[in-house]
């Protein structure tokens, strides 16, 4: 028998090991962007109009006049430094801009996380313990609705409905966390509910049919059989081992969140990811491109490795393969 | 320990006939089927349609609520066209770019997925390393990636939505043939000598077809859905041409004052993702069904 640590210690690595393929290809995939460009990457960025001589210290710079692998490895090595290199126009360094937008994007992403988990679970649990019953067939139909909700359309309507009929939220700009905690609750609002309209259905369908599955276990009849009420039953004998199955969805769902934040962003203007990528689409940044893209690739990663432990902080008899 | 008495009576039971095997359909998935087929029929023969105008033609009034004419039923956009014809003539784009992009995955995937499933090793590797790649970043973040590089395009978009969904639908294939391998009918061809590619193509492909035909629809509707985001930012189908999600971003300009101008596409493509997957799930209850009783 392995001890524990070592257990986990197994669950990271093997983990890190499967993400780092992954991870090269993105961003080699990333380096490779500016060769599609049509023509000469530099022409295409500065224009028709560009001098041979801006040209050649664009190329100069970011060397996109020189071979895909080269550039990767000078890219590879500034990763190890922290330096990303600089934004195109605003001659901003990359790493530090991509900090303070990503810090936005991840704070409604997880808001938004939460609150879809505290709604959807806890709703699983009580219509799973009544499966087939009105509320769970209410509950199914209205979910289902909610999947076939796409983030454009619950901007468009909630922003409607929030911020031009109630006039409760408002519609567009951003408080950070760390200037006025109050004020950002009242901006993060309506970003944060347009994310959990998909979400917490999406985690309501998850955590039920686990439930349900759950509760068909030997040991449920038992302490059924011992008298024991449906809420503890639920409580203290189904939730822990239904869980494991709810985690593995957390990955999957930070990539619908992140996803979302694209529309979310653009829509409300917020100064997070999803705004800075659409912003550097329309300018050619790919210095910014380059970064956002092999910074989600990082998160996904390590998420990933972080839903494998808490798998196995959760059941101990999980043997990570 | 007396071993469970066989239940002799199920065993000699005549079959049912098939149709009565299917699981009932429900109100919800009768509306999707129906709702799907007027979409097809619709956007098949939206110019043989009497009376419905082109979609970018001004006909009427600006920004007018729906009312009782064909081409007024979900009311005109701010320039005056109809937006029921500009919600067909969008969906036959939209429908072209989703049944392009899974044409390719479904072929491409089901090639290498099957290939990875029967033969493995290395080639499983990189089915799985493609599907966890693919995985790991939103395929709309690739889509403005790439737009970043060649500038936006609707043959660029069908070809990477097409190319994105391959690692989906081989690792479906390579599961599907994984699974059927050790059935008897496999071994039955192989014990009489059939080639590799005769078990792959006319005896497990054949099997793999109810799964693939279940997992397609929702795979569908979130092709839909990419391409109506990237529409809504304004990279998808360019502007003068109807499209669902440019009509949802055409609609906020004037909300406050002409709020029903979002009903329409908003109806459209929240009812096709639904209908969709409404029939993604009742196929794959049928192939549960199917399951069970094999």
């Amino acid at each position: 028998m392995r001890s524990t640590r070592s257990r986990y210690l197994r669950a990271v690595a093997l983990r890190l090991a499967a993400g780092i393929p992954v991870f090269i290809l993105v961003t080699l995939g990333a380096t490779a962007l500016s060769d599609l460009m049509p023509g000469s990457a530099a022409q295409a960025i500065l224009g028709d109009y560009a001098t041979p001589e801006q040209i050649a210290a664009l190329n100069a710079e970011y060397g996109y006049d020189q071979p895909v692998l080269v550039r990767y490895f000078d890219w590879l090595g500034g990763l190890f430094q922290g330096d990303l290199g600089q934004t195109l126009f605003s001659r901003q360094p990359v790493a530090e801009l991509l900090l303070k937008r990503a810090a936005v994007t991840f704070q409604i992403a997880l808001v938004a996380m939460v609150v879809s988990v505290l709604i959807g679970v806890p709703l699983a649990m009580i219509t799973a313990a009544r499966s087939g019953g009105w509320l769970d067939n209410t509950l199914r139909a209205i979910t289902s609705v909610m999947l076939s909700i796409p983030t454009f359309v619950s901007v468009v309507v909630l922003g409607y409905l929030f911020s031009i009929v109630l006039r409760w939220l408002p519609a567009t700009g951003w408080v950070s966390l760390f200037d006025d905690p109050l004020g950002n609750l009242y901006y993060v609002a309506l970003p944060v509910m347009c994310l959990s309209v998909h979400q917490s259905a999406y985690f309501y369908r998850v955590s039920r049919s686990q439930f349900v599955a759950t509760l068909q276990e030997d040991y449920v009849l038992v302490a059924r059989a011992k008298g024991m009420s449906t809420t503890y039953i639920m409580l203290r004998h189904a939730l822990r081992p239904s869980l494991p199955q709810v985690l593995t969805v957390f990955g999957l769902s930070l990539t619908f969140l992140l996803g979302g934040s694209f529309i979310v962003e653009s829509y409300f203007a917020i100064p997070g990811i999803g705004w800075t990528i659409l912003s550097a689409v329309k300018a050619h940044d790919l210095p910014v491109v380059q970064a956002i893209l092999s910074l989600t690739v990082m998160i996904f990663v390590v998420v990933f490795m972080l839903v494998d432990l808490g798998y196995a902080l959760i059941d101990p008899r999980v043997e990570v393969s | 320990m007396s071993r469970p008495a066989v239940d002799t009576e199920a065993l000699t039971a005549a079959d049912p006939p098939a149709r009565r095997r299917l699981p009932r359909m429900s109100l919800a998935e009768y509306f999707s089927f129906a709702f799907l087929a007027l979409l097809i029929a619709a956007v098949l023969f939206a110019d043989a349609i009497p009376g419905l105008i082109g979609p970018n033609f001004p006909y009427g009034d600006f920004s007018q609520p729906p009312n009782w004419s064909l081409n007024g039923i979900l009311g005109t956009d701010p320039l005056g066209r109809s937006v029921l014809s500009r919600i067909i003539h969008g969906a036959r784009a939209t429908l072209t770019i989703v049944c392009v992009a899974t044409a390719i995955s479904l072929c491409f995937g089901l090639l290498i997925g099957m290939l990875a499933g029967y033969y493995r090793g290395i080639l499983e590797r990189i089915v799985d390393l493609f599907a966890n790649t693919v995985a790991s970043l939103p395929p709309i973040l690739v889509l403005l990636a790439l737009i970043t590089a060649t500038g936006p395009s609707v043959i660029t978009m069908t070809l990477t939505l097409g190319f994105l969904e391959i690692g989906t639908y081989a690792r479906i294939a390579k599961g599907g043939v994984i699974s059927q391998n050790d059935r008897d009918y496999v071994l039955a061809a192989r014990a009489l000598g059939a080639s590799d590619l005769r078990i792959l193509t006319r005896e497990i492909l054949p099997n793999l077809f109810p799964t693939l035909a279940a997992l397609m629809p929702p795979l569908m509707a979130g092709l839909i859905i990419t391409e109506g985001s990237l529409s809504f930012l304004g990279y998808g189908i360019a502007a003068p041409a109807p499209s669902w999600g440019g009509m949802v971003a055409d609609s906020t300009d004037l909300l406050s004052r002409f709020p029903l101008l979002m009903l329409g596409p908003i109806l459209a493509i929240v009812l096709t993702v639904y209908a969709l997957n409404t029939v993604g799930d009742y196929l794959s209850r049928r192939v549960d069904t199917r399951d069970r009783q094999l």
